[in-house]
Formats: structure tokens, sequence, C-alpha cells
């Protein structure tokens, strides 16, 4: 049992040299080293923060935001021990096989492997999020059993289920540093450096390598690390900011030749109140607000697009959840009775309820990340985020919706009312999910991603990147898990390299 | 069969009147149902579908309010067309099913019905 090593103790211009240096205490950093203990891998991991929120770590992160609203860069990730899981809400849901896909109507979409690839990782990510038995859409038996769900018509939208991380009984979510703490200092070949900041790569003179980087500590200790190999896993926002940032030896960042790096960036609108779901019978199970534990799985029901009905009406994914009961204005009553009657439904007790959602967006090379020119406490630059949002992505999740109403008259359950049509409308509303995707996306070609299917640097022989900035899509599942299975993949990547 | 069978149309009625009866715990009461007089218009074969016809108008309103150039006697021959030997709830059934729904004020509702309404609105 070894303590975490404090940083700013150790002396400037020390030269450390590991196996395999990991850069980042997050969900993929942490995951990374328990999957790599107890290897011949003499292994450092470097986290910025400590293990508590600190303001002076935290405002490392500031940054400008342009274009459509998003919360402050240094809002909407965090900066100790742990990383974004320390805010994390714990919803838990796998990719599904069409998000691996070429898909035509969507375009740069298309990992370099299949679901297959990362299928065998997915139980062990679970376990990581301690999100119960992996359960999701093969729970839709039992939990009918438990209580009916909304009936719905056939169609192009279902009922699949997310899980929640949970710490323990109904405590929610793992925070990966506080839970995981004790089990990394157990782990004799790992060193773990607290309130180390990695402020530059540093490229061997042909490039092809990472010969060192500089950390930097809030108290001015300044050290480099040696690695044979090493692994960004600061986050999708923030592995940009330093391969944009280390500018020595490739004028424009490490493995941005092909000026890929922050471009692409991504996360999930959660615009609220999109929609007004009525129950002709009234109340609706409990689950559809609050999860129910299901031996051990915390479930809650979503309505999803069906991967066919994705394919034949171009839209992309998106999960919608029943969030609170709402009253219905003069027009929603008499729409309502409008239609019951017309059906010949029973509606003397229906009740109505706002919606929510999570949107998958379509990639975007313009919707990026860039350096600025002010600088932080270390002198590193700041980053600036251009956000937008296509109308296209509105519009594709009402062709779900109108879907789901018309599934709802077609089993004389209930009905919608979509409450936004225009851009203006979908803005106002907008809230994210803090979820960072895509800024150093995966692909097989050089010309259209950072990194290749093995998440190693193109053109760089020992670096690599972890966590769900090397999303070349991103679903609507939220990614904590799926990036978790995907660091797994990795250290077995890695494991085979030892031999 | 005896005297007791049921008709098609019976059942129709009957459950229109059930579901009338449910319906006022939404605002629309027993009174207006049954007491309300309406003007003659062109289109009363197909308005005789709807059992609240105050309630089919407040949706109608909304109908004509975005669609001002709504061509009635247009909507009215096709949905001659569509209740030919069959009632409402075939109608919209079969709207439903064929995924031919209309939205009015971001409401989804079938698009039979939504004329309907439109109609109804005068």
């Amino acid at each position: 049992m070894s303590a975490f090593i404090d940083a700013r103790t150790i002396p400037s211009g020390t030269v450390l040299q590991p196996d395999l240096a990991i850069i980042g205490g997050g969900p993929a950093g942490i995951s990374l080293a328990l999957a790599l203990a107890h290897t011949p891998l003499k292994i450092m991991l470097f986290e910025s923060g400590g293990m508590d929120f600190d303001v002076k770590t935290q405002s490392l992160y500031a940054g400008k935001v342009s274009g459509i609203s998003y919360l402050p860069l240094d809002a909407s990730r965090m900066r100790y021990l742990g990383g974004s899981s320390n805010h994390w809400g714990g919803w838990c849901r796998p990719l599904d096989p069409i998000d691996f896909e070429r898909r035509a109507w969507v375009p740069y979409s298309g990992w370099p492997f299949g679901i297959k690839e990362v299928e065998p990782y997915f139980k062990r990510a679970q376990a990581l999020v301690e999100a119960g038995p992996w359960s999701y859409d093969a729970s839709t038996n039992p939990m009918n059993a438990v209580a009916q769900p909304l009936a719905l018509g056939d169609g192009g939208v279902y009922t699949s289920w997310f899980q929640f991380s949970k710490t323990r009984d109904s405590v929610l979510p793992t925070h990966f540093g506080d839970r995981y703490a004790e089990d990394l200092k157990r782990i004799a070949n790992l060193k773990l450096f607290l309130h180390a900041n990695a402020t530059s790569l540093r490229l061997s003179d042909n490039a092809a390598n990472l010969d060192h980087f500089d950390v930097a500590t809030l108290n001015g200790r300044k050290f480099s690390v040696k690695a044979k190999t090493t692994v960004l896993a600061l986050g999708a926002v923030e592995n940009a900011r330093l391969m944009l940032a280390s500018r020595d030896i490739a004028a424009a960042g490490v493995g941005n030749a092909n000026d890929l790096v922050g471009r692409f960036f991504a996360d999930h609108p959660i615009p609220r109140d999109t929609a007004t779901l009525v129950s002709f019978a009234g109340d609706i199970a409990g689950y559809y607000f609050n999860a129910y534990n299901l031996n051990g799985a915390l479930l809650r029901p979503a309505f999803a697009p069906r991967d066919d009905f994705k394919r034949s009406n171009a839209v992309l994914g998106s999960l919608t959840t029943v969030e609170s009961p709402i009253e219905l204005d003069e027009l929603g009553k008499a729409a309502v009775v409008s239609t019951a009657l017309a059906l010949g439904v029973d509606a003397s007790n229906a009740k109505a309820f706002s919606i929510g959602c999570g949107l998958e967006l379509q990639p975007d090379p313009e919707r990026r990340l860039t350096l600025t020119g002010d600088h932080d406490a270390l002198g590193m630059p700041r980053l600036k985020l251009s956000n937008r949002v296509s109308d296209s992505d509105f519009a594709l999740y009402r062709l779900t919706m109108k879907e789901l109403g018309r599934q709802l008259l077609a089993a004389r359950s209930g009905m919608i009312r979509l409450n936004y049509k225009t851009r203006s409308e979908w803005v106002s509303a907008l809230d994210w999910g803090d979820h960072h995707l895509g800024t150093t996306r995966m692909h097989a070609d050089p010309k259209q991603g950072v990194v290749d299917a093995n998440s190693r640097v193109h053109g760089m022989s020992n670096l690599y990147i972890a966590g769900s900035g090397v999303f070349p899509t991103y679903s609507a599942s939220n990614p904590t898990m799926n990036l978790v299975a995907l660091t797994l993949r990795l250290a077995d990547h890695l494991k085979r390299g030892m031999r | 069969m005896n005297g007791r069978r049921v008709s098609r149309r019976t059942m129709v009625v009957g459950g229109g009147v059930a579901a009338a009866l449910g319906a006022a715990a939404l605002g629309l009461t027993l009174p207006r149902l049954f007491g309300r007089r309406y003007a003659p218009t062109p289109y009363d074969d197909l308005l005789a579908q709807l059992v609240d016809r105050d309630a089919a108008a407040r949706v109608g309103a909304v109908v004509r309010a975005v669609e001002p150039n709504f061509n009635t006697k247009a909507a009215a021959r096709e949905l001659r067309q569509r209740f030919e030997q069959r009632n409402l709830a075939e109608v919209i059934d079969a709207d439903i099913r064929e995924g031919r729904v209309a939205e009015v004020s971001g409401w989804v509702l079938p698009e039979s019905l939504a004329q309907l309404c439109a109609l109804a609105a005068g």
C-alpha cells in the first residue's frame, strides 16, 4: 500500500521514467490503471487536482464559448481525482450496434470496428461503474411484470432501459476518485501523482514519437516524464488542448497534421420539456420518474428509435424520458377530449407529463475547440469552444417524437404534443449533458481521424488517447460506461504490446 | 340470433357516449353534450361523427388559424371518401396505421380528426 504522491514535492528538473504514463485521473485514466494493475509495466498516473475540489486548480479549465449557449468550460467538467465522475448523474446505457456503422445519412459516421469489438468489455465496465447486473433492455419483461408500461402500437419507437451507477444501495453514482483511491494505492506497479499538470507534449525530432512531457504544479515545480508509452486521459476537451498547445516540433500541434484535433466536438443536447405526453388512463408506472431496483439494477425507461426506423427515416439516436406531471391548457384539454372520444377511449382520468430527452448530434467539423491568446496560471493557452447545432438535429428528433405520438394513438394509450418547432424555441430550452465527445476522433484513415482503431495517435508510435474524445459518432447513450469499456479494450492492446 | 343482438352501429354510438361521460371530467359537461343546437352546415353528415363538437371546434380553430386558406370543400370531399361505409373510429384507425397524422399546435392527431375539427370550427 503506497500513498499518492504530491507532485508539489517533486524537485524541479526531475525526470521520471515509467513504462506507461497516464495523464488524467478520471474514469478513463483510473480504469486503465486498474486494468493494468499487477502487470510488469511500471505505471505512473498524473492527476491535475487533489482529492477534492479546489478553485485554483478548477480555474485552469476556464475558457471561452461562442455560438449556441453552453455551460462555461470550467463548470462542465471537474478537475480532481475522479475527474468529471465527480459530478456525474450515473446514467448508463450501452452503445447500439448501429452507432458503430457507417450511416449514409450521417456525415462522417462509421467507427473502424463494430460493436463486437467493444461488447466483450461491457460487463467489466458495468462492474467498474457499479451499475449492477447487466440488464438494460433484457429487463423489459420483468419490468412489465412490476407494472405495465405505457402501451405503444407497432412502430419505430420502443421502450428501452437505462441503468444507474450506484456506489451502495441507492447512493448515486460512482465517483471514481473516492471509490477507487484505496484500490489504486494497493497497486504495486502504480505511482499516482496528485497536483501534477501536464503542460506540453515534447516530440522526437522526426515527430514520430513522444519523447517526454512537461509537468508543472501550481506552486512552481516543473519536472518531466519520459515514458515508453503515454496515454492521454484528460477528457475530450483537455486532450485536445494539450495536443494543440504542444507546438515545438509540429507547428499545428501534436497529432494535428490534418487539422482534426479539436474539431467534431460534441455533447448531448438535453432540451427541457420538448413534448407533453398524455396518458389517457392517468397515472403511469412510478419507474418512469424514479429508478426501480430490480435485483440490484436501478432501471428507468426511455423511448428510443429502433435501428430500422433510424435507417428508413434517416434519424439520429435519441432517448426520451417522462419527467413530471403538468397541467394542460384549454386547447390541450380539447385535443385530448376530441381524440379520446374519436378513439372511443375513456380519458376521464387523463394526466399529462413533461418529456425530456438526450439527443445525438450529427458530427460537425466546425463545432470545435481552438486555442486563444489567453493563458492560464501555468502558461497554457486557454480554449475557445465554437458551439453550434444544426436545425436538422432538432427536426430529426421531431420525426421520432411524431412516431411516438402515432404509436400512442395506435395503442389508444395516450398522445403527444411536440412543444418546439422553431429554432429559437429549441435553443431557449437547451441544456447539455456535459458529455464531451469527439475532439480526437477515431478513424482508420489519418485524414479523417486523430487516432487509429487502437486509439493510437496516427503517425506516432507511443501516444494513445483514452476517453470519449475518440468517439467518431456520439450515440444518444451516456458515454461513461462506454468509454470505460473502450479503455479496457485499450488496456488489452497495451498488454499485448508488452509481450 | 335473438332480438338482443347489438348492431355494430349501436356499439359505436354506445362507446362514444361512454367515452363522453368519461370526458366530462376534463371539463366538458353533459348538458352541453345533449342540449347544444348548431346552425346547419353543408358538412353536418360529417360533423355528426363528433361526440363533442365544441371541443373539436376549439381544436379546429387552431387548424384554421394556421391554415387560413383551409379548403373546406376539398377536406369534406376527402373525408366523405374516407367515411364511405366506415365510422370515425375505423377512419382514424386507418390514418394511424398508415401514418397520416397532423400536427395541431404541436398535438399529434389523426389527420381525419384534424380535418373534422377544422370543419367543426366553421
